[in-house]
């Protein structure tokens, strides 16, 4: 292990039973930081009605001599974050960021933050110009912060090398989503990273856990239709989702996936759990096309 | 050569913020990330914040209009959570700090924990009072977000729809400042259509024909004069433009969705899509 790379930090726990903080998804090469919020109806990625608990994922993907934040969390949790980054990496390690969504706190809300704190060598993103997408005032400087900050474009098929080992991380325009969003694929660990999508599954308790295995996968079919159809994917009853189904089935036949890694609720993790709810997906979408069922207008309050 | 603004496009409605460039399939199209001031008798309301890096503009924008002594702001609406619409928030509770957050203030106190004590949630149908005139929240039509409300002047009958009536307009003819009946140049079928492709997934799949219906109806029911789009010129004539804000609409919905395919070269002012 180098220098640069701390060893993992005592509350990196293994994925069983991890109930918040940071799971060492792969001990040295990739740590989730999942931070919690209360589902109070005030979550606009959650149905208005459901009630219990989630997390913000950021992920953490670190090299001998370099690393990569995807996505950056919510203000809120920025102190956390920050000290769970520094937990993981040395100071002055070149740090990229991908914050998958451009349009959502979510993802960039401590950009701005991050970039003047780490030694943030390029922020990726799908707009070269985005650097002041970025500035919410959170720094006095934040400005001048974001204006020095480098930012490379990404098309919607890249490969990124992150670091001179060049450990490949493969960049998809994610084949369903509501607003600019991009999927990317780490080949070192077999993890998706799915931003707004699989994150169907939630908890009762702010502990968790955060993780869903073969041992703990309980999501019906039903709850996975329910959570779409009630969240941003309202518009999806009627539509022609052939097209959607290709697109997603085309990234599983050429990403070997062991985890999938959404920007917000429990992680899917193992080979079984992956394929059980790719499969529960395209069968529900299978459900929702034209063919059988009627596009129509959907009111904005209404759940199914 | 841009128009002055701000631009008071109905009375006490005035439209604040700045241009964005997008680049799409070799055209450069400028489209509107606008704020609104809707100045009431004893209090005005700011409907969306502008996007996050032209808050320098929206300031001074506002500084000029106070400083012509509209009523104090007293209330910020936003549309809807997606930063283009809201970024600018913490910097304008910030600026002014007896400004109070209404509408559907879904993951704000994530965002900007610190100004939790001044979001108020709003329903369809509450109003804000500004004196004279109230700010309602109204049914969001087209919207992504599920948390969108739409805002609708009950004084002057302006509807503010967020991302409904999206469409971008051409820099190089003086678009930039001019309502949509202006800008006689502008082929409002094609920018609406461009601006779905972009930046509208979803209304490529569903049914634009129900979509639009409902428009009409929300339109008809509410006796909108004026259209104050976030990303669009402002409509000043709904009968004569909006017809043609919906052929684009569902023009677009017929055509497979592209999104941006470039290569980063050419990504320099492209929207994120």
């Amino acid at each position: 292990m180098s220098v640069l790379t701390q060893p993992a930090p005592r509350n990196a726990r293994e994925t069983s039973g991890f109930t918040g903080g940071i799971a060492a998804l792969a001990t040295g090469k990739l740590y989730a930081l999942q931070n919690p919020f209360a589902l109070d109806g005030r979550v606009s990625s959650y149905p208005a009605s459901e009630r219990g608990y989630s997390v913000a994922n950021s992920y953490l993907l670190t090299q001998s001599d370099a690393a990569m934040l995807i996505d950056t969390g919510f203000g809120k949790d920025e102190p956390v974050i920050r000290a769970q980054i520094e937990s993981l990496i040395a100071p002055g390690l070149p740090l990229s960021l991908f914050p998958l969504r451009l349009n959502e706190f979510m993802s960039i809300n401590n950009v701005e933050t991050f970039a003047g704190h780490f030694n943030v060598e390029t922020c990726y993103t799908s707009n070269v110009d985005a650097a002041l997408w970025f500035d919410f005032g959170a720094k006095a400087n934040g400005r001048s912060v974001l204006e020095s900050m480098k930012v490379t474009a990404v098309t919607r098929a890249d490969t990124i090398q992150l670091g001179t080992k060049g450990r490949a991380i493969d960049v998809m325009q994610a084949p369903i989503r509501l607003i600019a969003t991009r999927w990317l694929y780490d080949r070192a660990t077999r993890t998706l990273f799915s931003s707004d999508m699989f994150t169907h599954v939630w908890r009762a308790r702010a502990e968790g856990p955060w993780i869903v295995t073969d041992a703990n996968d309980a999501t019906s079919p039903r709850d996975l239709r329910s959570f779409l159809l009630n969240t941003r994917y309202w518009w999806l009853e009627g539509a022609p989702t052939d097209s959607i189904r290709r697109g997603i089935a085309d990234v599983f036949d050429k990403c070997d996936v062991e985890t999938i890694a959404p920007g917000y609720g429990c992680i899917l993790h193992g080979r079984k759990v992956v394929a059980r709810h790719v499969e529960m997906l395209d069968e529900i979408f299978k459900g929702l096309d034209k063919s059988v069922a009627v596009s129509r207008y959907v009111d904005r309050d209404e759940e199914r | 050569m841009a128009n002055k603004m701000p631009r008071e496009i109905a009375p006490g409605v005035f439209w604040i913020g700045d241009c964005l460039a997008q680049r799409h399939k070799g055209k450069v199209y400028h489209g509107y990330n606008a704020a609104f001031l809707v100045a009431g008798t004893s209090a005005s309301v700011l409907v969306e914040t502008g996007h996050p890096k032209d808050f320098p503009v929206i300031e001074r924008h506002l500084a000029e209009l106070f400083a012509r002594g509209v009523p104090p702001l007293k209330y910020l609406f936003v549309t809807h959570q997606e930063t283009p619409h809201c970024g600018g928030l913490g910097r304008i509770l910030t600026r002014f700090p007896e400004t109070i957050l209404c509408g559907d203030v879904s993951d704000y106190h994530l965002a900007f924990p610190q100004f939790e004590h001044r979001m108020r949630w709003m329903k369809e149908g509450d109003a804000i009072n500004l004196g004279g005139r109230s700010l309602m929240a109204v049914e969001p039509v087209i919207r992504d977000l599920r948390t969108t409300w739409w805002g609708f002047d009950t004084g002057e009958r302006v509807l503010f729809p967020g991302d409904g009536f999206a469409y971008s307009h051409y820099h190089q003819d003086g678009h930039c400042g001019l309502v949509a009946e202006e800008a006689v140049s502008l082929d409002l079928p094609d920018v609406s259509a461009v601006f779905a492709d972009l930046a509208l997934f979803w209304t490529k799949f569903a049914n634009m024909e129900a979509y639009c219906d409902r428009l009409d109806q929300l339109i008809e029911r509410l006796g909108v004069k004026t259209i104050a789009p976030t990303h669009g010129l402002p409509i000043t004539d709904v009968k004569a433009t909006v017809p043609k804000v919906k052929e684009g609409l569902k023009a677009a919905a017929l055509v497979p969705e592209s999104g941006t395919n470039e290569k980063a070269s050419s990504l320099a002012a492209a929207p994120a899509v």
